[in-house]
């Protein structure tokens, strides 16, 4: 795969308002072709906003949005080409089945017939959709629909996949196998965004992770860094990300509770 | 039976209004008197008419001679008669279309899965819930119109009896629309289960049939000399079909007003059991089959296998072509799109009814003006202007498909207009052919009306798509709104002066043809023709380039 790139997304000063509130605040941010980046922080923080920046989905009020070396103010629509997304609460067209769906994501992204069949048929053996396939999307469950989500943002071989939540309602075999699947992607050159609540998942996936807080970067690295920074040498990211984010203070929280 | 949960449970259904009314969600206030403005509406609204009506009542007695008088007391006196079974029928049809409506609503429905209510109290808020509104707002109205003109006549015990007779026969539509509810979602359920593939096309025809029969239904008691006969039949054969459990109310008005007070304790305890039986019936449906999870429907088996579109040799992109596809599924298989086929239909069916009923086919010199535009021109247009305004908000939710997928403004506009100028086009092709084969008109009046209805499609369609992107609104509960209210009414507005334009060239050959005024021709048939294309074409192109306009700040403004 060549690349005439050297940060697969590159923020620049980026600033979004809100009518009155700040939603992202001067950010920048590289992140590197290959890379399996986590974006955290805590609800409202403004980590699905920079998420749909990347896409042009909304526009930045200040600064720029580089994505795969294009500007994304300039021609969303080819990032969009090179872009698999899973958004946090995937709504799908429930009218159609799950192959009718995938086909339709194979069209509109451009991927030949032969190679949308194998790949269609390929993920939904692995992801155990088969037999099911040809259900209307209404009557599959929330986990089934967050499945034929991620296929459809695998389908046509994306050089960026953008993930907000994307392992939300999986059973843990999918679960493992997406897992697998984002570190072999990786090792072809596949740059991963991923945003989630999970903390475990970011830490075992992710090489760096960003922390966002009411619109800023708060922290930025890969685990040891973040350690270093929030002087805590023995901890997991909770902790870390607890204490970066000054919500910390959870036993007098849970005592209050509990009163 | 918890009273508390069941007001609270009503509060909820009414408060799923809110976003039907598309209020500002965020710091979101409501005054408490709003919900109640309807019935207060309903309420003033029927004391001016019971007002005027009693002053006629008044000046009519004071010419009218003793004999003719009773007899106008008399008709008054068996309107109140007939009005419980009126009411009756007109409430079943209301509350099944608010049903049809509302096939969004899932609160108050899904509340009994997880929280401590009984099915009584649930049926009973349910029951109670599908009167809000309309329903409810014309027993008000015609409550209070009743008792202000029975003042006048000295029957205001009658007219209170006849008030409560209408609430109880208002519960009892209710109670009838939620049987069916229950039975319309487990039955038709377990028709698509076991028809597999075939269940789309089930769905899709029961679904045209169910909104055929009511609209039928509501147009024939709602409108024209259907209206009056059918006030007329009621209110001289209730009393001949007392046996009927549904004209019982009737009939305990109708022995309190003559002064058989005995019967009149019957039919009213009659009455009761009767609404207790359609209640509970409905409790127990609810408990048999309230917890019904509809089933999923297979449309195909086997291995998957792609297949070329036909579109893409109509020169279509591989997106245009698959957007394209998207949208014909979701036109046959949504059941809140399906009505839009109904339309064209009715448009048909009910002028038909009424001409074809009074006179039977007319010759091409007879054909008038008015069925000349009503079956040619308008159903296509409307069909065009309807489809246009929600061709984008019908994405709903998934709407961040399009957002984030490579689609460009020009295919989402193109594929978008294609499928409103093809099925426009094609009910245009279909009522064009009802119309010629019922009213025979000259060849020179097809083609005519054939390419001005063509060229209605290809405006209205532009317009209407121009600002159904702009308007689009992609909430889904309560029920799919599709397009802002305020946009809609200004493709409402564009689209009528746009549709005025186009005709606006036949205006002077239609007074040429006009006998009396014998004017000279000013301006020949195929003039005009001429004339109109070149009006519809340049508004068509100046709306397209707004719908791309609108397409591109769409894509890019994703922020809602």
């Amino acid at each position: 795969m060549t690349m005439n790139y050297t940060s697969a997304v590159e923020l620049k000063g980026v600033v979004k308002w809100y009518s009155k509130i700040l939603a992202v605040d001067n950010i920048d941010l590289n992140i590197k072709p290959g890379e399996i980046f986590g974006l955290l922080g805590p609800n409202g923080s403004g980590k699905s906003t920079t998420l749909k920046m990347l896409l042009g989905l909304v526009q930045p009020d200040g600064g720029s949005v580089n994505v795969l070396g294009i500007d994304v103010q300039k021609d969303a629509v080819a990032v969009k080409r090179q872009v698999g997304y899973v958004p946090e609460s995937p709504r799908l067209y429930e009218f159609l089945t799950g192959t009718e769906y995938l086909d339709f994501i194979g069209d509109i992204y451009g991927v030949k017939a032969e190679e949308k069949r194998e790949r269609v048929n390929e993920y939904l053996r692995a992801l155990e959709l088969e037999g099911r396939e040809g259900d209307m999307i209404s009557g599959y469950s929330e986990g089934m629909k967050q499945k034929v989500a991620l296929i459809s943002a695998f389908l046509h071989r994306p050089r960026l996949l953008i993930l907000d939540e994307p392992l939300s309602g999986l059973d843990p075999r999918s679960a493992r196998i997406v897992k697998d699947l984002l570190h072999e992607l990786k090792a072809q050159g596949v740059t991963t965004i991923m945003s989630t609540h999970i903390l475990e998942i970011a830490q075992a996936l992710c090489d760096r992770i960003a922390i966002m807080y009411r619109g800023k970067l708060l922290a930025l690295g890969t685990m040891d860094e973040l350690r270093h920074r929030a002087s805590m040498p023995d901890s997991g990211l909770e902790d870390i990300f607890l204490k970066l984010t000054g919500t910390g203070d959870i036993r007098a929280v849970v005592e209050e509770l509990l009163r | 039976m918890n009273r508390k949960n069941v007001v609270h449970l009503i509060r909820v259904d009414m408060k799923s209004g809110r976003l039907i009314r598309g209020r500002r969600l965020t710091r979101f206030r409501e005054s408490r008197f709003l919900p109640y403005l309807l019935y207060g509406g309903a309420l003033a609204l029927g004391l001016a008419v019971g007002a005027i009506a009693g002053f006629i009542y008044n000046g009519v007695s004071a010419v009218a001679d003793s004999q003719l008088m009773a007899l106008f007391h008399q008709g008054l006196l068996d309107l109140f008669l007939s009005l419980p079974t009126l009411v009756l029928i007109y409430s079943i049809v209301f509350t099944m279309m608010q049903q049809i409506q509302r096939s969004g609503v899932k609160f108050s429905v899904q509340a009994p899965y997880w929280l401590p209510i009984t099915w009584e109290e649930h049926t009973l808020a349910s029951t109670i819930a599908n009167l809000l509104g309309f329903p409810l707002a014309s027993i008000v109205f015609i409550g209070s119109a009743i008792i202000v003109v029975s003042a006048f006549m000295g029957e205001v015990a009658y007219a209170v009896f006849t008030f409560f007779a209408l609430l109880a026969t208002a519960f009892m539509a209710s109670a009838i629309t939620e049987i069916f509810r229950i039975l319309q979602v487990r039955f038709i359920g377990a028709v698509y289960k076991s028809t597999g593939r075939a269940a789309v096309w089930v769905r899709f025809v029961g679904s045209l049939l169910f909104f055929l029969v009511f609209y039928i239904v509501y147009f024939f008691i709602t409108s024209g000399p259907g209206a009056i006969t059918f006030v007329q039949t009621v209110a001289s054969a209730q009393s001949a079909v007392w046996f009927i459990p549904f004209v019982w109310l009737g009939m305990t008005l109708y022995s309190f007003i003559n002064g058989l007070y005995a019967q009149a304790l019957v039919f009213m305890t009659l009455s009761l059991l009767l609404i207790s039986s359609l209640f509970y019936a409905a409790v127990m449906l609810n408990r048999r089959f309230g917890l019904y999870e509809p089933p999923a429907i297979t449309v195909s088996r086997g291995v998957y296998a792609p297949r070329t579109g036909f579109l893409g040799k109509l020169g279509f992109s591989t997106v245009e072509a698959a957007l394209i596809r998207k949208d014909l599924k979701a036109f046959t298989r949504r059941r809140e799109l399906m009505y839009i086929f109904i339309m064209p239909i009715v448009f048909m069916i009910v002028p038909l009814m009424q001409t074809l009923g009074a006179t039977g086919p007319q010759p091409t010199e007879a054909i008038p003006p008015f069925l000349f535009g009503f079956f040619f021109l308008l159903p296509g247009a409307i069909m065009a202007t309807i489809l246009g305004s929600m061709m984008i908000g019908e994405e709903g939710g998934a709407v961040w498909r399009i957002y984030s997928a490579p689609i460009s403004s020009k295919s989402l506009v193109k594929g978008k207009y294609f499928f409103i100028v093809f099925f426009s086009a094609l009910v245009t092709a279909v009522t064009g052919i009802v119309w010629v084969a019922v009213f025979h008109p000259s060849l020179r009046a097809i083609l005519v009306a054939l390419a001005t209805s063509l060229l209605l499609v290809f405006a209205l369609g532009a317009i209407s798509l121009a600002n159904g992107i702009r308007g689009a609104d992609f909430t889904e509960l309560p029920r799919p709104r599709m397009m802002r209210t305020a946009w809609n009414f200004i493709n409402l507005i564009a689209c009528f002066l746009a549709a005025l334009a186009i005709l606006v060239p036949f205006i002077p050959y239609a007074f040429t043809i006009v006998p009396f005024m014998s004017l000279r021709p000013v301006i020949e048939l195929y003039q005009a023709t001429v004339i109109s294309a070149a009006v519809a074409l340049t508004i068509a192109f100046v709306a397209y380039r707004m719908a791309l306009k609108n397409g591109t700040e769409l894509l890019t403004k994703a922020e809602t």
